[in-house]
């Protein structure tokens, strides 16, 4: 059996992997209440299912995440870089500036002499640079899309400092565009491993973001993921945002080694962050 | 890029025999099929299955660009990528006003004003650039008859007295606005298969689709030939036509009322109201079948609703903005904010449209 | 592929060909084959005792149901009570080396990256280390945990190359020590393997999951694993669920449970679909500890 070490697919033993898996850094979310239920962050060599309804921040998360992943080392990031597949159009590069904007602010109100220092290995502290460490497919089937994820098995393989794939959505197109059922599971099946394979081989977070849709279960309509039992075990962990009153909620619905349990987190002019008091009036981005 | 044929993608010569013989043509007819299921069609082993997919994959997949090529390009492109509509609050909410290249849907009861909204919409596409509009055509499909010129020059003359007092501007501008009225899903249909060349053909800047659920009144449930939902193909054609042709494309959807108040949870939701101070039960009024596919896949979504004796345009879904709504009225001079400053909307009212105090449904 | 299939084939027809006596059974049923408990009490009653050696187990359910905190937990169990090497085939990178800690060493949390040691915590900002002091217990756990071994498999062809990799060992083992020192293979999940193969143009799809499913009972058979695989729910129509692979695999497993978990909690329900030697439809409730 090939070792681990030469070969990041080859047998390891469980206490290797735990040491291994304790020098691992998560990708922050912006939110310490958001980050705690996931054990730090989103992790990388793992894929992370994110589902909810249209308009309570999966592309906002999804954008954060992308940026969060380039926060540089000294300051608890991963130094990477991200892939985000967009499969409906969602990616609005204004707000991935304000969101990139945002980030380097929090850096600098919390590391105040970063700017004094000069490297030339450092990330230079604009939002600029983030942008450009951003490497953005459009994508506009499900061939397409399937097209990419083949291709990123060659793309990650020479860009070695990508630490987190987003595809936004992961379902959309295969929603509406496949007549044949039973080929569209046989399709996804392999599609999931195929992200799986990459999350491991390549030690990166992969993050799929899915939509939701109704489904009438034990007697009445509920809320669920789209494509439901063909693709709901296609996923490492599952965390399912949704609205509790007025507030945005996270709910960690799969993970194999956290409970299930719920977070509130915000989404304000500079991206995903901690609620603050309810008495503090939310800032409007303009 | 799905329909790239294999011809085109300078294979290795074996592999692209391979393909042609078994009339795997197009990229689509690759990859439509599990790796097991190629290796039986190609009567080949593993290894050559897998190089077939590696090869079509990288000649398929879309090009890449950073996040800062693409900033850049919508800088070069210019207009920072808006058409602002002149109702202040709701520009500023936008991030300087409809998007272009993307899909912008306006959702609300009937009557309440959303064919006046896209007659001001139209006006400004066709007004020339320094009076704020597009100086190009605008394509208007009405698929309800409500299109009106002479409102459409009313609304001008009032919201632009300068402009208009030109001699012949009006009728100008009027002549600007391409209107077609199709009669079935299938002449839409049709049009919409050849928009990109009409597009281009008319110079055209601005497309309304006014309105799409009038659509699905037309045509009776007949075979159309485009799987279960004819619409949905419809929804993912207009968006990738507004990418191509980055023009704002406006489309407008009604609702119906919903006979139970009952919203929709997820499963794990379900136990939690007993412990919960939440009045009322279900709040939460998210909309079923294509409805929640629209919202899913418009970037702005636009709700006129009506409660409390007044009528607000609400920014439900927009990527530069948390939900925020505008009280407005119809004038002569068309749609007018009260107020520029929004109010906050959070939670289920978010998403939820009121007609009047009622909760409706989007179609 | 296909030659492997047909080899198969071949070595189980010798072994069908012998002729066994009502006593030789019986005293090769009960005699050398041992069960694997899973720590989960209550699954070990109903199983009566644990995983059996020799046999094939599946667990199926939907979605979050518990069932890879139930190989996790038969993992740890049989590890930490040094019965043997447990193999682990992860399909979707759900192996947890800091939830098997957990298991082993029974302090709820103690390997979580929950809240922070550090000093100051920035909301925004991770905590920049992680403290992880080894202490002598530890060195316990460390060789407990030297004996899981876990390898990602993402295809049903690599399965099929992972499992003749281990035949080989194994054959090794039984030569050079007599037995080896594999004793649990779990794969989690088998189904997610075999999905994309199933039901298709591809004629050999199905014959490919009968090769492999011969190929876990022989190794069971012949080097006395105890084989724990993991099952997916698909629909059924109308809203029931069902478990994947159809109806060729439902002969192929000794013992197949379906579990679910009730919302929310921690505890799980188990029922026995078939079992070769109690009768089915029994059913326990098992909690899953955090």
């Amino acid at each position: 059996m090939g070792s681990g070490e030469n070969n990041p697919l080859g047998a390891q033993n469980a206490w290797d992997m735990l040491s291994d898996e304790q020098s691992q850094k998560h990708i922050t979310t912006g939110s310490g209440d958001l980050n705690n239920i996931l054990g730090g962050g989103i992790h990388c060599k793992e894929v992370t299912e994110i589902g909810g309804v249209p308009g309570v921040g999966k592309t906002q998360l999804g954008i954060q995440l992308a940026i969060n992943v380039q926060i540089p080392m000294q300051y608890g990031g991963l130094g990477g870089k991200a892939v985000y597949v967009d499969t409906e159009g969602s990616f609005m590069v204004e707000r991935v500036y304000q969101i990139a904007e945002g980030c380097i602010s929090d850096i600098l109100e919390h590391f105040p002499h970063s700017h004094e220092k000069s490297s030339s290995s450092n990330k230079q502290l604009q939002p600029e640079h983030f942008l450009a460490d951003i490497y953005y497919f459009r994508i506009c089937s499900y061939a397409e899309q399937i097209a990419a994820i083949n291709y990123l098995e060659k793309f990650l393989g020479e860009h070695k400092d990508v630490r987190i794939v987003i595809i936004d959505s992961v379902t959309f197109h295969f929603r509406q565009d496949f007549d044949d059922l039973a080929l569209r599971t046989r399709v996804l099946s392999e599609l999931s491993l195929k992200l799986m394979k990459i999350a491991k081989a390549y030690n990166l977070a992969v993050v799929l973001l899915n939509q939701v849709t109704t489904k009438f279960t034990e007697g009445s309509f509920q809320l669920t993921l789209a494509l439901g039992d063909s693709w709901s075990h296609s996923c490492t962990n599952r965390v399912i945002l949704y609205w509790n009153g007025n507030e945005r909620y996270a709910y960690l619905d799969k993970s194999p080694s956290l409970p299930v349990a719920s977070a509130p987190y915000a989404v304000t002019g500079k991206g995903v962050r901690d609620v603050v008091s309810s008495n503090h009036k939310r800032v409007r981005v303009t | 890029m799905a329909n790239m044929p294999v011809s085109e993608m300078r294979l290795p010569p074996h592999l692209a025999h391979l393909l042609a013989a078994r009339r795997l043509d197009t990229a689509k007819d690759v990859l439509s099929l599990p790796e097991v299921e190629l290796m039986a069609v190609l009567d080949a082993g593993l290894p050559t299955a897998r190089a077939a997919v590696a090869h079509v994959s990288e000649a398929a997949c879309p090009p890449c660009q950073t996040a800062l090529a693409l900033l850049e390009e919508r800088v070069r492109l210019g207009g920072g990528g808006r058409l602002a509509t002149t109702l202040c609050g709701l520009d500023e909410a936008l991030g300087g006003g409809i998007p272009m290249g993307k899909l912008t849907e306006v959702v609300g009861p009937s009557g309440i004003g959303k064919t006046q909204f896209c007659l001001k919409v139209a006006l400004l596409g066709a007004l020339p650039e320094y009076y704020g509009g597009l100086d190009g055509r605008v394509l208007y499909i009405d698929t309800e008859s409500k299109f009106s010129s002479r409102r459409m020059i009313e609304i001008g003359q009032k919201s632009f007295p300068q402009v208009f007092r030109q001699e012949g501007l009006a009728q100008k501008m009027a002549g600007r606005i391409l209107v077609t009225r199709p009669t079935s899903l299938a002449d839409f249909t049709k049009s919409l298969e050849q928009m990109k060349v009409t597009l281009l053909q008319h110079d055209v800047k601005l497309l309304i689709v006014d309105s799409m659920a009038a659509l699905t009144s037309l045509e009776n449930e007949r075979a159309t030939g485009f799987r279960q939902h004819p619409l949905r193909w419809a929804l993912s054609f207009l968006k990738s036509i507004a990418e191509f042709s980055r023009i704002p494309v406006v489309v407008t959807n009604q609702v119906r009322s919903q006979s139970n108040v009952d919203g929709y949870h997820f499963s794990f939701e379900v136990d939690r109201k007993d412990g919960d101070n939440c009045t009322g039960g279900f709040d939460s009024h998210l909309v079923a079948a294509l409805g929640i596919q629209w919202a899913h896949a418009v970037t702005v979504r636009l709700v006129f609703e009506s409660h409390s004796g007044h009528r607000f345009i609400k920014v439900a879904k927009s990527p530069m903005s948390p939900a925020v709504a505008f009280p407005f009225v119809v004038e002569t001079s068309g749609i007018t904010l009260l107020s520029d400053e929004g109010i906050d909307v959070t939670g289920p009212e978010i998403t939820s449209i009121r007609c009047q105090g009622k909760n409706v449904l989007a179609q | 592929m296909e030659e492997r299939m047909n080899q198969d084939q071949r070595s189980t027809e010798g072994r069908c060909g012998r002729f066994w006596n009502g006593m030789d059974l019986l005293k090769d049923v009960t005699g050398s084959k041992h069960f694997l408990p899973t720590g989960l009490e209550g699954v070990d009653t109903l199983l009566g005792g644990g995983l059996r050696q020799g046999q094939l187990t599946e667990v199926t359910g939907p979605s979050s149901s518990g069932k890879t905190q139930f190989c996790l937990h038969s993992a740890s169990h049989v590890a930490a009570k040094h019965m043997g090497v447990v193999m682990y085939l992860d399909t979707s990178n759900s192996f947890s080396p800091s939830r098997i800690a957990t298991i082993i060493d029974g302090t709820p949390g103690l390997f979580c990256q929950r809240g922070s040691q550090s000093t100051i915590f920035l909301p925004f900002f991770l905590p920049l280390s992680y403290g992880f002091d080894l202490q002598p217990k530890d060195v316990r756990l460390k060789n407990i945990m030297r004996s899981i071994i876990c390898e990602s498999v993402f295809d049903v062809f690599a399965l099929s190359e992972v499992l003749h990799q281990l035949e080989v060992s194994l054959l090794n083992d039984k030569e050079k020590n007599g037995g080896s020192r594999i004793c649990l293979l779990i794969i989690d999940s088998i189904s997610s393997l075999l999905a994309p193969i199933i039901g298709g143009k591809y004629p050999q799809g199905r014959a490919m999951m009968i090769s492999v499913a011969m190929i876990l009972k022989k190794l069971a058979d012949e080097h006395n694993l105890a084989v724990l695989v993991t099952n997916h729910m698909v629909s059924a129509g109308n809203g029931a669920v069902k478990p994947a692979l159809g109806e060729s695999w439902k002969a192929v497993p000794h013992v197949r449970l379906v579990i679910s978990r009730d919302r929310g909690s921690n505890i799980c329900t188990a029922t026995v679909l078939k079992h070769t030697l109690l009768a089915s439809g029994r059913t326990t409730k098992f909690v899953v500890p955090s």
